[in-house]
């Protein structure tokens, strides 16, 4: 499926040759004025938005500002086509991510608008701990899996007493924990599958990764024996000879909790019907929950309907 | 005779950014790196014989930027964490020495047979880490290379004061320096950010009963000193043998039958190592 571009401009000359330059690479939509193509790209945002910029229009300016003003749309790139003689030295009123001369469409357009679509592609929100992409990107990677009917393996992790752990060393060294757990994860997956796998952080100690269903298992294995390796090291000597901490459970009551476990559930598109990426992502959440009923780090691979059908 | 300023020294120390390696490290790794299907275990394990290379991932593993300081000192920790594509970079950039002394490789030898040694003790003993261990095996002599490189003219002169005096090299080097080599390998350990019990056992192994939270490992690599200097594996400096610290020996608790199955399996593994390195 072609990605959308739309072309806003009063002028219909630079509509058409806008049109004729990018209509082979993508689809065009083409607007007159920048509030009537409002509508059409929050209802189905673009892959990138070239806006013909008349700087004394400011029914243009005010409505690119608008929408680059909203968290939704804030990665949509749009590109202005400015006049030959404008002075384009100040961005701060005009929320443009690149500009290209009005003399320059014929020779630079295209590659302008394919650069800005793969940039803002790459451009993904990270989480500024582990620096790995969030649930936005997560969803569009299973989506796009999903769509293109790929058989994919889904695998869900969290740790295990990791809130005692915070409340007894403080959230610094937390932190260090959700870093070596994201590193291990992206390190261990990328290592034993470099092309079409994905790691992501949903959050404080849940992490996600995708990969081919006969790869998963081994890579689950072994990111749980780094785990277990490389953790019981940030804790205090103490307290890691005792195996425990002394901490307070959710009721505040002083308790013994052992050394951090990571549980992985695991699912995969052979063993169920998705097609919706909530779906998948709530049936690793469930076998995750299963995982976490096992005393220590392991995963569950909910592969029983692929077993049927070999059995 | 004039020695070595501990000023002088320090600002030295402080200015070391990597260590070299020796040519034939640097010929393997050439070969290892061009392999198209590369292990994180084979790389771990070729990282783990060489000092220079363990302190460089060391070193970044521990480093403020990537967010784990003072926490990892088992190199196959570091290389999981750090990932396959930053340790092959990390290698690429590693030196040589420019002028390469006998010495030199020598001190190799002697530090990749005392990590040996060091992980089979720490085996023996049912530490929870060998791999932490046989780093500061590793380790453990990096101030003698650092004091070979800054202050070439001088350290020769300590090796030869060794020789004909009949002393062991940390006493020869009290005449040259204001500090010995166990200590100058600490400061480097401690400005990188090194764990704790890391740079313990480095700047003690010479003087165990002085540690505090790294005991055990301190009195092991004390000990696999000794051991790999007495099978006159590699040369550490001298011709002679210090003595071994009476508590520290007496703290491990090693038994008749411990020490010969140590002394077998060092066989075993001294053999196996040459094959790693002249493959
Ligand atoms: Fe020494
Ligand atoms: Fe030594």
């Amino acid at each position: 499926m072609k990605k959308t571009v739309v072309i806003v401009s009063r002028d219909v000359v630079l509509s058409n040759i806008a049109t004729r330059l990018l209509g082979n690479l993508y689809t065009i939509v083409t607007f007159s004025s920048i509030l009537s193509a409002l509508d059409y790209i929050y209802n189905s945002i673009p892959s990138l938005v070239v806006v013909d910029v008349v700087l004394d229009d400011t029914a243009v300016t005010d409505g690119i500002n608008n929408l680059k003003e909203d968290p939704m749309f804030r990665q949509l790139p749009i590109l202005g086509i400015l006049a030959d003689q404008m002075i384009a030295d100040n961005f701060d009123f005009l929320f443009i991510d690149d500009y290209l001369r009005k003399s320059g469409l014929e020779n630079e357009l295209q590659g302008r608008v394919t650069l800005g679509i793969l940039r803002s592609e790459r451009v993904v929100e990270i989480n500024p701990l582990t620096r790995l992409p969030g649930n936005i990107s997560i969803n569009r990677q299973i989506q796009e899996r999903l769509d293109k009917k790929d058989d994919f393996a889904f695998a869900y992790a969290d740790l295990d007493h990791f809130k005692p752990f915070n409340d007894r060393y403080g959230f610094g060294r937390g932190d260090e924990v959700i870093r070596i757990t994201g590193r291990l994860i992206l390190n261990i997956v990328k290592n034993r599958q470099r092309e079409n796998s994905f790691v992501g952080h949903v959050g404080g100690d849940d992490f996600i990764f995708i990969m081919s269903p006969e790869l998963v298992g081994d890579a689950s294995q072994e990111i749980i024996d780094a785990f277990d390796q490389i953790v019981p090291a940030i804790y205090d000597a103490e307290d890691r000879e005792a195996g425990a901490i002394q901490s307070f459970d959710r009721q505040g009551n002083a308790n013994a909790f052992p050394i951090m476990n990571i549980s992985i559930g695991i699912t995969d598109t052979l063993s169920g019907r998705f097609s919706h990426y909530g779906e998948i992502t709530e049936a690793a959440a469930e076998m995750k929950k299963y995982a976490k009923r096992f005393k220590g780090s392991c995963y569950r691979y909910n592969r029983r309907q692929a077993a049927d059908e070999e059995a | 005779m004039s020695s070595v300023d501990l000023k002088i020294m320090r600002g030295k120390v402080e200015n070391i950014n990597a260590l070299p390696t020796i040519p034939s490290t640097l010929k393997r790794l050439s070969v290892l790196i061009e392999k198209p299907k590369i292990t994180l275990d084979e790389i771990s394990r070729f990282v783990a014989n060489d000092p220079a290379l363990a302190t460089k991932v060391l070193k970044m593993v521990n480093s403020a930027i990537y967010g784990f300081p003072g926490r990892i000192s088992s190199v196959s920790h570091a290389i999981m964490l750090l990932g396959l594509n930053v340790v092959k970079g990390l290698l690429l950039g590693v030196s040589v020495f420019e002028i390469m002394q006998k010495s030199m490789l020598g001190l190799w030898d002697h530090s990749v047979g005392c990590a040996v040694v060091a992980r089979l003790i720490a085996v023996k003993k049912g530490l929870k880490e060998p791999d932490e261990v046989s780093v500061a095996g590793l380790l453990h002599d990096i101030g003698k290379v650092i004091l070979l490189l800054e202050f070439s003219k001088e350290y020769e002169s300590a090796m030869e004061d060794a020789q004909t005096q009949g002393v062991i090299i940390s006493e020869a080097e009290k005449d040259h320096f204001a500090e010995g080599h166990a200590n100058v390998g600490a400061w480097l350990a401690e400005k990188w950010c090194f764990p704790r019990n890391l740079i313990e056992v480095m700047g003690n192994h010479h003087r165990p009963q002085l540690s505090r939270i790294a005991q055990t490992e301190t009195a092991i690599v004390h000990l696999s000193d000794i051991i790999i200097r007495a099978r006159g594996v590699g040369f550490a400096g001298d011709n002679s043998l210090p003595v071994i610290n009476a508590a520290a020996f007496e703290m491990l608790k090693l038994t008749e039958a411990d020490i010969k199955e140590i002394l077998k399996e060092m066989e075993n593994s001294l053999e196996e190592t040459e094959d790693i390195s002249q493959a």
